[in-house]
């Protein structure tokens, strides 16, 4: 190796050490990924009050996403060992259909005309909200959003 | 092979072929051929978009954005030997977007950086060890920030697409050889003047 490799190399491994890759980055990637109408918009990690995944506290995290059109706010708590609770907040407010995906499965709500959902027991591991275009609801959507896989 | 050759840090060539290997299995109809592809390229997309200053949940966004890009646009990547150039230039650019969008930047930096650190100490040897890792960065945090993003992506990136990196770190493309040298150069004297760090070495 030359002089500006072996520095190079250094560099490389200096920033996989100081600043590792999440460990579940590629499978949230996947988890998004297998949905299978691509179709959507994917929302942005707007605010997250105190991290998703730093599991131990028994505080509630809330954390919110944005799309173009809409933000919603998601306040999850502890429901029993394996379980949490999702409070979901839309804004603007309307009866939007509302999924969560799991790696077990999809469950599937509506919000109410103020945009508030939930879902009371949801298995601990990465889940995924999707919002989808609903007849009736006073939010016009062109397409479902989605948001990026988080770790319950 | 002739549009592959060896690269600057030991890890860019074989990451070229492995990547070009899965996306063809993928595209030949083996589906984990894409698991074995994000996986593959997700750490050297995270490294690259961390280079534009994004904070961790911002580059994580761009990363997703980047797998999702591909996969809806598929057909726009005819030969796998160019899937590893359209991801990282994807998410460069994605990232450089984002960043100039001033969306929450520059968590890594030198004065944050150390309060915003997890532990670090993985069983990975190739990982410098973390007293090794903090002397160096002490000197690349003394380099402009040019200089910083430019040996970032290249430490990370084998051959990145000049043209692409001119329009982002602000360098026409003819100084980017130069710009890198002189950075190199720098970096280099300063680790020589450094005891603790020719300690390490030697």
């Amino acid at each position: 190796m030359t002089d500006d490799q072996m520095v190079l190399r250094a560099v490389h491994d200096m920033w996989e050490s100081l600043d590792p890759v999440p460990v579940d980055l590629a499978d949230r990637v996947l988890f998004t990924l297998q949905l299978e109408d691509l179709e959507f918009e994917l929302m942005r990690l707007q605010e997250a009050l105190a991290p998703m995944g730093a599991r131990g506290a028994e505080t509630a995290s809330t954390v919110t996403f944005s799309a173009e059109s809409l933000t919603v706010m998601v306040t999850v708590s502890d429901s029993g060992p394996h379980h949490r609770r999702i409070d979901g907040w839309i804004a603007p407010g309307g009866a939007l259909r509302v999924e969560l995906r799991t790696p077990r499965g999809v469950h599937e709500t509506h919000a109410d005309a103020d945009g508030r959902f939930a879902f009371a027991e949801v298995p601990s591991g990465l889940v995924q909200i999707m919002i989808h275009p609903t007849n009736g609801a006073t939010v016009p959507l062109h397409r479902p959003v989605v948001t990026p896989p988080v770790q319950l | 092979m002739t549009s592959v050759t060896s690269d600057d840090t030991g890890v860019g060539a074989a990451s070229w072929e492995r990547a070009a290997r899965e996306f063809a299995a993928w595209r030949a109809g083996d589906p984990a051929g894409l698991d074995r592809l994000v996986r593959l390229l997700t750490p050297m997309l995270w490294h690259l978009v961390r280079a534009y200053g994004l904070d961790r949940e911002a580059a994580e966004d761009v990363v997703q954005s980047t797998w999702l890009a591909l996969v809806r646009n598929v057909d726009s990547v005819r030969d796998p030997q160019a899937v590893l150039r359209w991801t990282t230039t994807t998410a460069r650019r994605e990232a450089w977007r984002t960043a100039k969008a001033g969306r929450r930047e520059d968590v890594a930096e030198p004065q944050t950086l150390d309060a915003a650190l997890p532990p670090v100490g993985g069983p990975d040897a190739t990982v410098l060890a973390e007293g090794t890792a903090r002397t160096l960065w002490r000197h690349v945090a003394e380099l402009p920030e040019r200089c910083r993003r430019l040996l970032r992506v290249i430490a990370f990136e084998d051959r990145p697409d000049y043209a692409s990196l001119s329009t982002e770190l602000g360098i026409a493309v003819g100084s980017i050889g130069p710009t890198r040298g002189r950075c190199l150069d720098k970096l280099r004297g300063l680790l020589a003047a450094d005891p603790e760090w020719s300690d390490r070495r030697d």
